[in-house]
């Protein structure tokens, strides 16, 4: 078995989320493999159809809840049409996990902000379900997530639960126009809800993901209400193939996207040339 | 100091042959139907061709254009994976070029970064590279501004150099005395290595001094210059055809792709690419982060003399002057490195 054949894994659930974007969940085939299987949130895999090929999704299930993975996907393309048609109990390939991780281990013991935008919800959530899987590690938790419309909200039936839970702090938000008539969440920007919400930047980490302008204006918010670069984590979504540092497709510079990241501090985005 | 021996123009052919005798597959450069010189397979050593430059290099006995991961079955919702043999078999190049050897090397180094690319290794297990010193290099070469030479031994197995009736013969890996031990009647003695001082002082002067400085001085202005006008004057006259890639032994972008046989089979391929395309960066959403070529050619400048010395501590390029002979648009690297070097020591700009 070399590097790029994938493990066989069967689709166990499709949730669908919004117009265009599902969720599966995936069990592998093999057990001694699912036994074998471990990642840290953040991380990313090759996800196939076979017949139509490989595409690159974050993992977006928790490591603290064993025995499955996650992906949600935006059908776009090739790739995705194809696995949009795929049914409960057909069978994928997924290789991984590949890529570095959110430093959970520093985030440990301070207050978390989690700040997404549309299907950048995906990576985020990973490291929302491992953080409240062990709450008692982490102070306040504060989540904004905000999508163009309540249509577009991904994860609606979890964004209900983390709002009930008293030892979570949530603003949901949709684009000016994109609200309905019993749209309970907030109307605005996410950048702008950023600055309502406002988290203590004292003891905090931040992680953001989402479409670029989303981050592009969320920074110098975050930057204002005090947290600094360093503190600041995203992720990025250069095209890759191999997910593995041989391909050459994902550099920026020096960077290989699918080594050295797909998790960058804002100090470390601000150091790269603009190929992003 | 690595053992010589001296092998005979006659026993160079009997080598050939006795090969072909075991089963091992031989390879060397030799005239295409069309005229040209490719590395290709042969039957006897009398027609590999010494004075002339392979138009392609060794890249594709180790990192085939297109080349089968696994082949895919479907049987109703389960599909079923036929892996592809781990193990290839045994092969002797015959007259590669010292920088074609290099460059095999040289890129051992990415295709085992944490992850073994095995079908790689597979292939660079079961082959064996018997270099020729090179007889000189045309106004492209440059070699020795990268730190080889037309003798280099790097990622040869033997090295063999022309003396009196035959060739003397370097000893440079274990590999390389395997295949001495399977044909002892082939090796004898003979002239030294110093009987081809000559041939190799007159090859070195060919290429030495085509384009002037170091790698190291290349590298840190690229580094420091990554928004340059160099970068689109340069790009203005490429066409982004990716030629210089197909023909570049360090080039290695691969892409992975299903190709359907029938409705239920498959394989899945690695497919040779090239950072010179725009579609290569495109993401799904349109959104394209390598937007011009100027990005594209910089990228594989930056690649080659910054990027990849900076991660593996080597040159991604042998100055073998292939990408400048193939390109339609007149594309020279000589040129680029050696006004990258004039603009790094002060002496010139972007014109
Ligand atoms: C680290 C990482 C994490 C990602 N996570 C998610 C996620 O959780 N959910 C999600 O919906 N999308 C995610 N993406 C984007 C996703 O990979 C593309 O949308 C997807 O590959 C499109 O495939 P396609 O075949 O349908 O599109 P096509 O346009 O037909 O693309 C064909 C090929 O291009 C490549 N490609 C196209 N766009 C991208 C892109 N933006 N990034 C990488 N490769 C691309 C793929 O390899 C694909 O095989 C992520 C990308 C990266 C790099
Ligand atoms: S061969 Fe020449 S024209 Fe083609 S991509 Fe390379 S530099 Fe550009
Ligand atoms: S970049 Fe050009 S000169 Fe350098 S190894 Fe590739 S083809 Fe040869
Ligand atoms: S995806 Fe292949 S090198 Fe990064």
């Amino acid at each position: 078995m070399n590097v790029y054949q994938p493990f066989r894994m069967r689709i166990e659930e499709r949730i669908d989320e919004t117009v265009d974007t599902r969720t599966l969940r995936l069990k592998f085939l093999d057990e001694d493999v699912a036994q074998k299987f471990d990642f840290k949130a953040g991380q990313f895999g090759e996800y196939s159809v076979f017949g139509a090929g490989e595409c690159t999704f974050c993992i977006a299930s928790s490591p603290t809840r064993k025995g499955y993975i996650e992906c949600s996907f935006k059908t776009i393309g090739k790739v995705t049409s194809a696995m949009k048609d795929l049914e409960v109990g057909d069978v994928m390939g997924f290789r991984g996990p590949y890529g570095n991780a959110f430093p959970l281990d520093k985030m440990q013991g301070g207050n978390v902000v989690f700040i997404a935008g549309g299907i950048g919800l995906a990576p985020v959530r990973c490291v929302i379900w491992n953080v409240l899987d062990e709450r008692n590690k982490y102070k306040d938790v504060t989540i904004v997530y905000g999508a163009r419309s309540v249509g577009d909200l991904v994860y609606k039936r979890e964004l209900e639960d983390w709002g009930k839970r008293p030892d979570v702090k949530l603003w949901t938000t949709v684009d000016p126009g994109g609200e309905t008539p019993d749209w309970k969440g907030q109307v605005g920007f996410v950048p702008s809800i950023v600055e309502k919400a406002a988290p203590a930047a004292a003891n905090s980490h931040a992680i953001v993901c989402g479409p670029p302008v989303m981050i592009k204006y969320t920074l110098p918010v975050l930057k204002k209400l005090g947290f600094t670069d360093d503190r600041i984590y995203t992720t990025l979504e250069n095209r890759m193939k191999c997910g593995i540092g041989k391909c050459g497709r994902c550099n920026i510079g020096p960077v290989y996207v699918c080594k050295d990241g797909p998790v960058f501090t804002a100090a470390e985005m601000a150091r790269l040339p603009n190929e992003f | 100091m690595s053992t010589t021996t001296f092998i005979r123009n006659e026993d160079l052919k009997g080598l050939v042959a006795d090969l072909k005798a075991a089963g091992v597959g031989v390879a060397g450069p030799a005239r295409t139907t069309d005229g040209a010189v490719d590395y290709r397979s042969i039957d006897r050593f009398e027609d590999v061709v010494l004075d002339a430059q392979p138009r392609t290099s060794l890249k594709q006995f180790f990192l085939p254009p297109t080349e089968p991961l696994f082949k895919y079955r479907r049987e109703g919702s389960d599909v079923a994976i036929l892996e592809m043999p781990a193990v290839q078999p045994p092969r002797v190049i015959v007259g590669a070029r010292p920088c074609d050897a290099a460059a095999v090397e040289i890129l051992d180094r990415v295709m085992n970064w944490d992850y073994k690319d095995e079908p790689w290794f597979a292939r660079r297990e079961a082959t064996t590279i018997v270099a020729f010193a090179c007889p000189g290099g045309d106004r492209s070469c440059f070699c020795t501004t990268v730190g080889l030479a037309p003798d280099s031994t790097r990622g040869s197995d033997l090295l063999l150099a022309p003396a009196g009736d035959g060739y003397v013969v370097e000893v440079v890996t274990p590999k390389g005395q395997k295949l001495l031990d399977a044909f002892p009647k082939r090796f004898g003695a003979g002239p030294g290595v110093d009987a081809t001082k000559a041939y190799r002082d007159k090859a070195r002067a060919s290429v030495d001094g085509h384009v002037p400085g170091s790698p190291e001085v290349i590298r840190q202005w690229v580094q420091t210059h990554f928004e340059d006008p160099f970068w689109s004057e340069i790009a203005l006259r490429c066409h982004g055809c990716g030629g210089c890639a197909a023909v570049c032994p360090t080039c290695h972008c691969f892409d992975i792709v299903d190709e359907p046989e029938t409705l239920t089979e498959g394989t899945r391929r690695r497919n040779w690419d090239t950072c010179q395309t725009a579609l290569f960066t495109v993401h799904a959403s349109g959104h394209n982060p390598r937007h011009d070529q100027c990005g594209r050619c910089r990228q594989r400048v930056n690649h080659k003399f910054a990027i990849y010395p900076s991660r593996f501590n080597e040159v991604l390029c042998t100055g073998c002057g292939r990408c400048a002979r193939v390109c339609p648009a007149g594309q020279d690297v000589t040129e680029i490195l050696t006004r990258i070097v004039a603009m790094a020591t002060g002496q010139g700009g972007a014109a």
